[in-house]
C-alpha cells in the first residue's frame, strides 16, 4: 500500500479520537463539489445533467472552506464535475492545504499541465492529483467517450510528476473489463511513476447514460479476485487493502454512508454522494436527521443491493482495521507483504 | 437502458394539492431539467427543483432561479401547479446512442473529435 506514514498516522489518530468519544458515526473523507461542470461527458457519470444555469455555478472558496470546518474529516476530495475548472481550485486548495488537510484532487487531467504552468498549485504531501484513468488507453477513452483523454491525462501526469506533486490515479471499472488488461494498466501506472491507484466498481447512476454495464456482486468479486489474487509487489494501492479485498470477496461489509459526506452547492447530501436523496442545510442535520438505517446492502433497499463502491465501503474497511484484531492483522499483513 | 423513454419534459399535471402535490413534487426533484412553479396568487418562478422537505411541519421546495440568485424556497401550501417546462438533460445522450455516433464518426474518416 502507498498512503504515506504521516497521512495514515493523522487517519489512525482521527479515528482512535472518534472512538475513544464514542462518536458512533463520523467522517472521514468530505467529499467536496465546488460545481457540477465538466470538460467530458462520461457515459457511466450521473452527476452533470443539469441546465445550463446550474452547470454555470459554483461554491465560494468561503462556502468550500465553512463546509470543511463543518465537517471536520482529515481528508478532502475534490470531485465534481472537473475542479480543474473552477475558477478559484488555486486559492481553495493553498487554503485547505494551511488547514492541514490531506486533498485529492480528482482530476480528468485534460487541463491538468495547462494549471501546472499557469503556477496555480506549489507541492505539498497534503496535496494529490488523484487522476481518472479507467484503464489503459482503448478502455479509458471509450469510459470517457472521447479518443484522445488517455494521452492528455498522461501528459499531465508526467507534467506534475516532473514538479515534484503526488498524484494518484483512480479507476471505476464496468461490466467487461477483462483483468489481464487492467494488470497490464497498472504496470502502466507503476512504470509513470505514480504514489498508488484507487480502485473501485462503478455505481449505476440512475440518470447516467449508461445502465447496462455496471457490476454486479458477484462479477465484483470475480473480476477482483481474478485481478488480485495474485499482486505484482510493485503495485502499489492508494487505499485500504480490506477494502480491496472486500471487493475480493474475502470480507461482509456494510456501508457506512456518512463516511464520506458530499456538499455542493444544493447543500449537504442526503444520504451518500451517489445517492441524491434530498439536502440538509446543516452537516449537523445531515448527520441527525438522515434515515441511516434505509440504507446499505442489508437494509434492503435496491438502490444500495449491488453497490459496493469505495465511498460507502472503504471507511467501513478503515474502520475495521481500528474496531478489530482481525482487521489491524490483516491490514498489517497486507501492507507489509503486498499480497492481498 | 437509458433515460429516454421516462421523461416527463413537456408535462403539465394541472391544478394540484395534497398527495398528488405531494407526488408530483418528488418526480420534480428528480426531474433533471427546469420546472415552472405556479403559486396560487398566480406568479411563477423558472428554475431547478433541487430539494424539498415534506416531512417537516412547513413542508417546502427549494429552487435556484434560472434568472440566477440564492435558492427560492416555496411552501407546499403556495404551489397551484408544477410544469415541466425545461429541457429533461438526463434524456437523449444514451449510452447507445454515444455508440452509434462514434461507429458513425468512424465510419466517416480518421479525423475525428469528441
Amino acid at each position: 500500500m502507498s498512503v504515506p506514514l504521516s497521512q495514515m498516522w493523522t487517519v489512525a489518530t482521527y479515528v482512535l479520537k472518534q472512538r475513544l468519544r464514542r462518536n458512533r458515526r463520523y467522517p472521514l473523507v468530505l467529499m467536496l463539489e465546488p460545481l457540477f461542470r465538466c470538460n467530458l461527458a462520461c457515459a457511466g457519470c450521473g452527476k452533470i445533467q443539469y441546465p445550463g444555469h446550474i452547470l454555470r455555478k459554483h461554491l465560494s472558496v468561503e462556502q468550500c472552506l465553512a463546509a470543511v470546518e463543518e465537517c471536520g474529516a482529515p481528508m478532502v476530495s475534490i470531485p465534481g464535475g472537473e475542479p480543474l475548472m473552477y475558477p478559484e481550485i488555486g486559492p481553495l486548495v493553498a487554503e485547505l492545504v494551511a488547514r492541514r488537510k490531506y486533498v485529492y484532487l480528482c482530476t480528468n487531467a485534460i487541463l491538468l499541465k495547462e494549471k501546472l504552468e499557469e503556477g496555480l498549485f506549489t507541492p505539498s504531501k497534503y496535496l494529490s492529483f488523484s487522476v481518472h484513468m479507467d484503464g489503459l488507453r482503448e478502455e479509458h477513452d471509450e469510459a470517457v467517450c472521447r479518443e484522445g483523454v488517455y494521452d492528455q491525462a498522461i501528459e499531465g501526469i508526467r507534467e506534475a510528476l516532473r514538479r515534484g506533486f503526488r498524484v494518484t490515479t483512480n479507476t471505476t471499472l464496468f461490466d467487461g473489463a477483462s483483468a489481464i488488461r487492467m494488470q497490464m494498466f497498472f504496470d502502466e501506472m507503476m512504470d509513470l511513476g505514480v504514489e498508488g491507484m484507487m480502485l473501485s466498481p462503478g455505481y449505476s447512476y440512475s440518470k447516467a447514460p449508461d445502465q447496462e454495464h455496471f457490476l454486479r456482486r458477484q462479477k465484483t468479486h470475480e473480476l477482483f479476485s481474478k485481478m488480485l489474487s495474485n499482486p505484482k509487489k510493485r503495485w502499489k494501492f492508494n487505499q485500504s487493502p480490506l477494502f480491496l479485498q472486500f471487493l475480493m470477496g474475502k470480507w461482509d461489509f456494510e456501508c457506512t454512508p456518512w463516511g464520506n459526506p458530499t456538499y455542493n452547492m444544493f447543500g449537504w447530501q442526503r444520504p451518500c454522494y451517489l445517492l441524491q436523496e434530498g439536502y440538509a442545510s446543516t452537516f449537523k442535520e445531515l448527520m441527525e436527521t438522515t434515515r441511516w438505517e434505509g440504507y446499505g446492502h442489508k437494509s434492503g433497499n435496491e438502490k444500495c443491493k449491488d453497490c459496493m463502491v469505495h465511498c460507502g465501503y472503504e471507511p467501513t474497511a478503515i474502520n475495521t482495521t481500528f474496531v478489530s484484531w482481525k482487521g489491524l492483522k490483516a491490514t498489517v499483513e497486507a501492507t507489509l507483504t503486498g499480497r492481498l | 437502458m437509458g433515460s429516454d423513454e421516462h421523461t416527463l419534459e413537456g408535462w403539465d399535471p394541472g391544478p394540484i394539492d395534497g398527495e398528488a402535490l405531494a407526488e408530483v413534487v418528488e418526480r420534480a426533484f428528480d426531474y433533471r431539467g427546469d420546472v415552472t412553479v405556479v403559486r396560487r396568487d398566480g406568479a411563477e418562478l423558472i428554475g431547478y427543483l433541487f430539494n424539498r422537505n415534506a416531512d417537516g411541519p412547513a413542508p417546502f421546495v427549494q429552487l435556484f432561479a434560472a434568472a440566477g440568485g440564492d435558492p427560492v424556497s416555496i411552501p407546499y401550501a403556495d404551489i397551484h401547479s408544477i410544469r415541466f417546462t425545461g429541457r429533461d438533460t438526463a434524456a437523449g445522450n444514451s449510452y447507445a446512442a454515444w455508440l452509434r455516433s462514434r461507429e458513425a464518426a468512424k465510419a466517416a474518416g480518421p479525423a475525428r473529435g469528441a
